[in-house]
């Protein structure tokens, strides 16, 4: 922090997927305004929320995306997958459900993100020891066999959510500064301008015969 | 009529195919197509317009501006919302205080079966059911009458809006006590008098009952007010004991027979989120952490879902329960009691019962005329959005296009708009009282709503138009809401007492006026606002240029 809000030298786009009920609106404003509430209402459609940081010595600001984590809302929110660089796939380490839907929601990603996009595990409510149902070393497994990366958070208590957005960020930015060097001969953007990564479009995308139900 | 325009064959709604909103293609998925459908496509005005649009709208604008201050409406009164508090709070308390002597003075509580006194009016035709479809706003019947039943507001606060009174639903999330009962002036009297004469008769006519109940229904009679606009009540009186008692025992056969199954694997996934969705939907008002009214929900949801396969429990239908089961709660708990803190456990079990079956079922009244915003892709969302974003091109192009510089989506601030029917935007006294006027719109929460979000817009335009940086500088939802919220609310400080409460309260109903005089200008239509005649025939221009036709078939 410490930028003023239209100064940064990156801006990327991220999302937060998962179960309704998981935590990912208290994911998001914990980490953007430092709030809990344990009174949130559920989230309708998508919200957004942004945040700068530095990594090495630029400002990165993340425009981070909370999408409604009901099923019916999916048409609506998939369509802002598109263009983010990265998603925080979470789930409630409470509550085994949401752990056991984490495939469908890859599947989500890989339907309609951009094929390069960084994920990252989140295994939500680390605050609930007594609860917990998700052991943390079969959802670490789970996360390196997909080529994910993985974290346990607790928006309640703040353990790890700086660290994960931190994570994720600085990962996206490694893949960014590297990618740009032979693209432009440049890394460096004239004046801080806005870089977004372009998602590859997806022509070769697998069939989407799918339907969402 | 509305038709394609068959002179240019253009339709005057829609011509990129661009939506509004900027949603993109959904990949892989199996919906009605985002863009428009020839079902959901707004078609145009026939007759003869010439294709001037934005001017002469504007040009209307203006000439009907003078309209807020011509004192024929309640809003005229509160149409600055920038009124300081301190000057409400002092014409509050002298309203409160002319009044609360009459605060001893109590009326009768509604009988939950509306057949107090049954005059026969002959000559009312003879009773059709169901009630007759509501009509296109703009063909409605009496436009001719220029003799608005609407009272003339003097000038002051006009004490029918105060969420003081009793059975006012603001009063759920303001103590009652010890404002109470201010609202039991002789001008509300006189107001549930008329009322109550035309919901006894032994046929009410529904377009009378409309044109009472736009700008808002008397606390004592909402309740029945709502189940007869609703459609839920039929408009012959001597049929509505034998349907309510007959719909209420249907409601509870359905529980009977379906409730059992929400553990079952099928049906697991929905309750679970009904489940967990009930607990956070109203997560500060005290009455909704009861467990007994949390079970009650649950079941109208639950039950709603199953029997509506098509659409299924979508969250934002939870929130639509709520104003019917305040406003039906509030016909059966004591008078003197709180609401938001009453124990539910409190009422007898038939009454609760009777509050659980209306809710179920003027809850699936409404939802059937908007059941396309909850089926796959929610194309009745979709197209809303799509429609607001046309409608403020033509109404405030500069915020248009400064939403569009900004790169805002109409979708990602309207959405929630729409899928909520506001009521995250407005405490909930406030979506109390717009129901009152959607329930007196024919079409009232499929389209009219469209208008009110309008105005929600351009009332705010300046504010909006002096955010530069939206994209960056914050969350958009979240900016609009840290505009909205203390306006809305009429203060930007926490209140501090239930004097501070009640009033913000009150403020929080002029801030509504402010809304519905803005959609009312908008949609111009004179017929409801009929002393303003003078503009009647550019209004009526207006109408033809501004009205999308109905959304749903």
């Amino acid at each position: 922090m410490g930028n003023r809000d239209d100064e940064y030298d990156y801006l990327f786009k991220v999302v937060l997927i998962g179960d309704s009920g998981v935590g990912k609106s208290n994911l998001l404003s914990r980490f953007t305004r430092n709030e809990f509430n344990l009174e949130s209402k559920s989230t309708i459609g998508v919200e957004f929320a942004t945040r700068s940081i530095e990594v090495d010595g630029k400002t990165i600001k993340a425009q981070i995306w909370d999408t409604a984590g009901q099923e019916r809302y999916r048409a609506i929110t998939s369509a802002y997958y598109r263009g983010a660089v990265g998603a925080l796939l979470v789930y409630d380490i409470a509550k085994l459900l949401t752990y056991n839907n984490v495939e469908r929601w890859l599947k989500e990603l890989r339907d309609h993100a951009d094929q390069n996009i960084v994920i990252m595990l989140v295994g939500n409510k680390s605050d609930l020891r007594h609860l917990r149902s998700v052991p943390t070393e079969e959802a670490k497994a789970f996360a390196e066999k997909e080529g994910l990366s993985f974290i346990e958070t607790s928006a309640l208590d703040s353990t790890n959510v700086e660290t994960a957005f931190h994570n994720i960020l600085t990962e996206i930015y490694r893949i960014v500064s590297r990618q740009q060097l032979p693209d432009t001969g440049t890394n460096e953007p004239p004046g801080g301008k806005t870089i977004t990564v372009e998602p590859t479009e997806e022509t070769n995308r697998s069939t989407n015969n799918c339907c969402a139900r | 009529m509305q038709s394609v325009d068959p002179q240019n064959g253009r339709t005057f709604w829609k011509k990129s195919n661009k939506v509004p909103g900027g949603m993109r293609a959904v990949y892989g998925a199996m919906h009605p197509p985002i863009t428009r459908s020839p079902r959901s496509s707004p078609r145009k005005e026939a007759g003869p317009r010439k294709a001037e649009t934005n001017d002469s709208f504007q040009e209307f604008q203006e000439s009907v501006n003078d309209a807020w201050d011509c004192g024929d409406d309640e809003f005229c009164v509160i149409s600055d919302v920038k009124i300081s508090s301190r000057l409400v709070q002092s014409a509050a308390l002298s309203v409160i205080n002319s009044h609360r002597s009459s605060q001893l003075m109590t009326s009768t509580p509604p009988s939950i079966l509306p057949e107090l006194h049954h005059h026969h009016h002959h000559h009312y035709q003879r009773s059709h059911s169901p009630p007759p479809p509501p009509q296109p706003p703009h063909m409605e019947e009496e436009e001719e009458e220029e003799e608005m039943e609407y009272p003339h507001c003097s000038p002051g606060f006009d004490e029918e809006n105060l969420p003081l009174s009793r059975l006012d639903p603001s009063a759920v999330i303001v103590p009652r006590a010890p404002v109470i009962a201010a609202s039991d002036s002789e001008r509300d009297m006189a107001r549930t008098e008329k009322f109550l004469e035309v919901i006894n008769r032994a046929n009410t006519s529904l377009p009378e009952l409309r044109k009472l109940s736009w700008s808002g229904i008397p606390t004592r009679v909402r309740a029945v007010a709502w189940r007869l606009l609703n459609g839920y009540l039929p408009a012959n009186s001597e049929r509505r004991e034998e349907t309510l008692r007959r719909k209420r025992e249907e409601y509870w056969s359905f529980v009977d027979q379906y409730y059992g199954t929400r553990h079952e694997d099928l049906h697991q996934d929905t309750f679970r989120q009904i489940h967990i969705d009930i607990p956070r939907m109203s997560p500060l008002i005290p009455l909704f952490q009861q467990g007994t009214v949390q079970e009650m929900f649950e079941r109208i949801l639950y039950i709603w879902a199953i029997r509506h396969p098509a659409s299924g429990y979508v969250q934002g239908i939870n929130d639509l329960v709520t104003p019917f089961f305040i406003v039906f709660l509030h016909e059966v708990v004591p008078r003197e009691e709180s609401l938001d803190t009453y124990e539910v456990e409190l009422i007898a079990a038939e009454q609760r019962a009777v509050v659980e079956a209306d809710s179920f079922w003027c809850m699936s009244k409404l939802l059937d005329g908007i059941q396309d915003n909850y089926t796959f892709a929610q194309p009745g969302i979709q197209s809303k959005v799509q429609q607001l974003g046309e409608l403020m091109k033509r109404i405030d192009v500069n915020l248009h296009q400064h939403l569009a510089r900004q790169e805002i989506d109409y979708l990602q601030f309207s959405f929630r708009w729409f899928n909520n029917l506001l009521m995250r935007e407005m405490p909930l006294g406030c979506t109390v009282r717009l129901w009152d006027t959607l329930h007196a719109e024919p079409d009232g929460f499929s389209h009219f709503v469209l208008y009110v979000c309008a105005a929600f817009l351009t009332y705010f335009s300046h504010h909006l138009m002096a955010q530069r940086d939206f994209q960056v500088s914050q969350g958009c939802s979240y900016y609009l809401e840290s505009i909205f919220t203390p306006v809305i609310r009429g203060s930007c400080r926490p209140p501090v007492s239930s004097d501070a409460l009640a009033i913000q309260g009150r403020v929080d109903g002029q801030g509504m006026w402010v809304f519905l005089g803005h959609s009312t200008v908008q949609k111009g239509f004179g017929f409801l606002r009929g002393s303003n005649s003078g503009h009647r025939e550019r209004q009526s221009e207006t109408l033809t240029t501004l009205l999308p036709p109905p959304l749903l078939c």
